[in-house]
């Protein structure tokens, strides 16, 4: 009897736990990390942020299907309705390092940065994206000390995304 | 030299020779007379002949040079660049979205300038028109081009709440996430002509538009080679039976001709000219080519000082719509309108306009162009026209400067005829803000200091500029150059430089508080404020505070709060003026500063476009953004051809020293020389610094939100004292334009980046406080720089060190 309630308890934290947190994983996170996505960060703000949000998303989706230029552009617009959003600045990193735009991938990775950093969100969640991404402007600059390094800890918080080296549209979703 | 233009001489030498030997042979000829009865009558009758025939062939070789060269003139002018089009250029998409505040947005106005069109019948919506109902606003959104993302037709219910969007919903009720509104047609670069025309393909003007203007301007359009012998015929009839010219006889083709290469003058010789040119068109292209190139070069009115040309235009600008979306009774205005476009005018004379239209109707109707059933119905619809969206002057200090970051090739010439449509970074409810609070507030100042005059008594206008830039990206969301863009083009946000004052200061401070210099001092530190000569090639240089007050030590942020000279003058001796410029020339200065102590006051010259991107450095955690203004163009048919992509801003300065400066600015707003922003009701995170220089020539103020950086100059152009400080000549402007963008709560917050922390210091000795310190108050210090010295003085940093071990810290 014993196992059997301790089994319906962990269920039920399990699920109450996982109600709490929102919006389900992404695929290829590790249950131990609950990173912040765009999707899941809608609703944490205001309507602008969201209204933003909602454009990187459409982005991301532009992206996963192969319309890099559509892409750009509404990363480029959640910009112009939130220009304090991380995510419009994250997804413009990916979009860059992905082009092999290294210099523009770093500058848009600082810029993210310090938006996280000003709204108090740096942490794990954050990081997971910061320092795959970094390692991989690190490794299309050739310093592969510095990019295995950073792959490591990256992977160490989520070796399902980084295991391949690298940041898809949808993960970022 | 053509071959032909060296014969003319030689046939003339030959013709003179032969006059010469003529009058000879006469006398001879004469001389002869008894003894040749016959020959000189056969002579003079083959001479006779031969100089008509000669003649005959110099008239053939004229007319032919004639019409080959009038041939040369219609194919040059078919085959290459038929119309000039100005390039026109477009604000940003405004993006409405859930939660939206729909009238900060201008969503109303949005749509009366754009040209919507409000549709109280029943029924569906059609493009380009809108419907109000009860908490709901039902829209067909017009598809539009851009040259990074094209939006199709669409339509869109927003359901709105206490001004603000709060749904919105497809047609088949599916929630909408975000809708990008149709950009903003700004202004044009317009050749001499200020001709403005939408250059329209036959394939996309609907049938009954063509119908329209072919049965009320040439009926026989399809029939006749380019003159209409029956046209012309009929309309001499007319003029005849009613005394005067009542009706013209020119085909579509004539009309084409008399626009594209003739002068409007009323001569025979223009007429042949005319008459000939035409038939060479119609034998050399066909009637389609012919018809498109009417439709887009015939005149239709007139928008302020521009000329409307072409049906393609002429539809925006009278019913606010694309040609393609053009109902019967509309192509019957615009066929109607052709006739005397400024006395048809369906804006200015709807009744006339009207008349005639009915008449096109009737004549579509008669021709079997139209069914009766169609003209009734087109009949029976009263006019309503678009609203006249005129261009505002001031826009245009706007578009040159954006003229001068195109690349190179897109030079004027270009730019007037190429019809390019070039989209921008401006935001139409940022820019009408920046105009109106500029004009207003210099109207203001004008009225209460009186205005003043030159040495010669001519009057001086007070002047000057605002610029706003989105910090993150350095996009230009609004500029205004001047106060009047028809009396000075001069743009003073890009290219004046004038003094900057104490708006430079926050420079010297962020050098002194960055680890490059130390940091040279912190936010507790304290600065003396007295008396102090610095040895220049010009002898002593001795600054002295506003007041000519010296308060002794002062604190770093009340030296900055008050705007006094001395701590600077000081800050700028201690970092050495080299290591300020460095970090001038780091955050955006890219004017040529000079190396002497009183840089560190601002008595460099910088544009406020410099002070723009400095101080968006300090808002943007130390990342300096590239100032643009446009994101790309299209050619005229739409397609794409230069992109400009967002660039990421770079790392010039630590996002600890940028969070310090602003932490220093913010003071200034709430408690300094900025306060009057506080006092008129703006809350939220705002930072910025007055300046005024020397006698009070410029009067500056440069301050910034997390998302917006704004420059407000003012003074005059040739520099004379206003009379006024900062705090009331240029900061007024700034928080009525602050106030209108933004409302009275600025969005968001300046938050502390990590490696600056925040600790109790005793405000007096800069000591970091303890329990038992009478005074304290919060500062913010860079990681490493936390005042080792406590108070009460000699006490222990237990406390911290208690609360770091109890946090695992």
């Amino acid at each position: 009897m014993r196992p059997l309630a301790l089994a319906v308890i962990t269920c039920l934290l399990t699920v109450a736990l996982g109600c709490a947190g929102g919006a389900p994983l992404p695929p290829g996170f590790s249950p131990s990390l609950r990173p912040l996505t765009a999707s899941s960060a809608l609703g944490r703000y205001d309507a602008a942020r969201d209204g933003s949000l909602r454009l990187v998303i459409e982005g991301l989706d532009e992206d996963q299907s192969a319309r890099p230029a559509r892409a750009l552009a509404k990363y480029q617009r959640a910009i112009r309705v939130d220009p304090t959003n991380p995510f419009a600045f994250l997804a413009l990193a990916r979009y860059h390092l992905e082009g092999n735009s290294v210099d523009e991938a770093g500058a848009f990775l600082d810029q993210a940065r310090a938006l996280f950093e000003a709204q108090g969100d740096l942490g794990p969640s954050v990081d997971v994206w910061g320092l795959g991404l970094r390692a991989g402007i690190d490794r299309a600059r050739g310093r592969d000390e510095r990019a295995d390094a950073l792959f490591d800890q990256a992977r160490r918080l989520s070796p399902e995304i980084w295991g391949d080296e690298r940041l898809a549209a949808r993960e970022l979703r | 030299m053509p071959r032909g233009s060296k014969e003319k001489p030689s046939r003339k030498r030959a013709a003179k020779a032969k006059a010469a030997k003529r009058p000879a042979k006469r006398q001879g000829a004469k001389a002869k007379a008894p003894g040749a009865k016959k020959r000189p009558a056969s002579v003079a009758a083959r001479r006779a002949g031969l100089v008509v025939i000669a003649l005959a062939f110099a008239g053939g070789l004229w007319t032919s040079h004639a019409l080959l060269e009038l041939d040369r003139i219609v194919v040059e002018r078919f085959e290459g660049r038929r119309f000039s089009v100005p390039s026109r250029v477009y604000a940003a998409p405004i993006v409405i979205y859930p939660g939206a505040d729909w009238q900060r947005l201008d969503l109303r106005g949005w749509l009366t300038r754009m040209g919507y069109r409000e549709q109280s019948e029943a029924g569906p919506l059609g493009v380009g028109h809108y419907r109000w109902l009860p908490g709901r606003l039902r829209v067909h959104l017009r598809a539009f081009e851009h040259p990074q993302l094209p939006e199709p037709n669409r339509k869109v219910e927003l359901r709105l709440e206490k001004g603000r969007v709060r749904e919105m919903r497809d047609d088949r009720g599916r929630p909408v996430d975000v809708v990008s509104l149709e950009p903003e047609p700004i202004s044009s670069f317009y050749g001499e002509g200020r001709e403005q025309r939408d250059l329209v393909e036959l394939a996309n003007v609907p049938t009954h538009l063509t119908a329209a203007i072919t049965a009320v301007e040439d009926r026989r359009f399809e029939e006749h080679h380019g003159i209409d012998p029956v046209r012309i015929a009929g309309a001499m009839l007319a003029n005849l039976r009613a005394g005067g010219i009542r009706q013209g006889g020119s085909t579509l083709t004539q009309q084409l001709v008399k626009n594209f290469f003739l002068t409007p003058e009323r001569t025979l010789t223009r007429k042949v000219k005319e008459a000939l040119m035409a038939l060479m068109v119609e034998a050399r292209y066909g009637k389609d080519q012919i018809l498109e190139a009417y439709l887009n070069e015939i005149y239709m009115g007139r928008r302020g000082s521009t000329s409307i040309h072409g049906v393609g235009e002429a539809a925006r600008f009278f019913f606010g719509k694309r040609v393609a979306d053009l109902e019967i009774d509309e192509s019957a205005v615009l066929a109607a309108v052709i006739q005397s476009p400024n006395a048809l005018s369906p804006h200015r004379h709807p009744e006339r306009a009207k008349e005639r239209r009915d008449l096109v109707l009737s004549l579509m109707e008669g021709q079997g162009r139209i069914t009766a059933k169609q003209a009734k119905r087109a009949r029976n619809r009263p006019i309503s026209t678009a609203a006249i969206a005129l261009e505002s002057g001031q826009d245009r200090y706007f578009l040159d400067a954006l003229a001068k970051q195109l690349p190179e090739v897109y030079d004027a010439p270009l730019l007037a005829v190429e019809g390019l449509r070039i989209y921008s970074t401006l935001d139409p409810t940022t820019q009408r803000a920046a105009v109106r609070a500029l004009t207003e507030g210099l109207e203001g100042l004008e009225k209460r200091l009186g205005q003043k005059t030159n040495a010669a008594g001519e009057p001086q206008a007070l002047q000057g500029c605002l610029l706003a830039m989105r910090p993150q990206t350095g996009e230009i969301l609004a500029l205004v150059g001047g106060r009047d863009y028809s009396r000075s083009q001069f743009n003073r946000c890009t290219m004046a430089h004038r003094q900057a004052g104490s708006a430079f200061k926050p420079i010297v401070y962020a050098a002194a508080l960055s680890p490059g210099s130390g940091p040279l001092v912190t936010l507790a530190s304290r600065i003396e404020d007295e008396p102090i000569a610095v040895e220049t090639p010009d002898g002593l240089w001795e600054p002295r505070n506003y007041d000519d007050a010296f308060r002794g030590p002062v604190g770093v942020r009340e030296a900055l709060e008050r705007s006094l000279n001395v701590p600077a003058a000081r800050l700028g001796q201690l970092l050495g003026i080299g290591n300020v410029v460095q970090m001038a020339e780091r955050l955006g200065v890219s004017s040529k500063l000079p190396d002497v102590p009183s840089l560190a006051l601002g008595t460099a010259e910088v544009s406020p476009l410099e002070l723009a991107v400095v101080y968006s450095t300090f808002a943007n955690n130390g990342l300096r953004p590239t100032p643009r203004s446009f994101i790309g163009l299209l050619d005229d048919r739409g397609v794409g051809q230069e992109q400009w992509p967002l660039a990421g801003a770079r790392r010039v300065l630590d996002p600890g020293t940028a969070y310090l400066t602003t932490s220093l600015l913010e003071g200034v707003v709430d408690r300094g020389t900025g306060a009057g922003i506080r006092a008129r009701g703006l809350r939220g995170p705002i930072a910025g610094k007055t300046g005024t220089t020397d006698d009070e020539f410029d009067l500056w103020f440069v301050g910034f939100t997390p998302e917006l950086v704004a420059v407000v100059w003012v003074g005059y152009d040739e520099p004379r004292a206003i009379g006024v400080p900062s705090s009331r000549g240029a900061l007024p402007i700034w928080a009525d334009f602050l106030t209108e963008v933004s409302g009275a709560r600025v969005r968001g917050v300046f938050a502390r980046p990590g490696g600056v922390e925040r600790i109790e210091i005793d405000p007096e000795t800069g000591a970091r406080a303890l329990a038992g310190c009478r005074l304290r108050k919060t500062e913010y210090f860079l990681e490493g720089t936390v005042p080792e010295e406590t108070c009460p003085r000699g006490g222990s940093p237990g406390g911290g060190g208690f609360f770091r071990r109890l946090f695992g810290g």
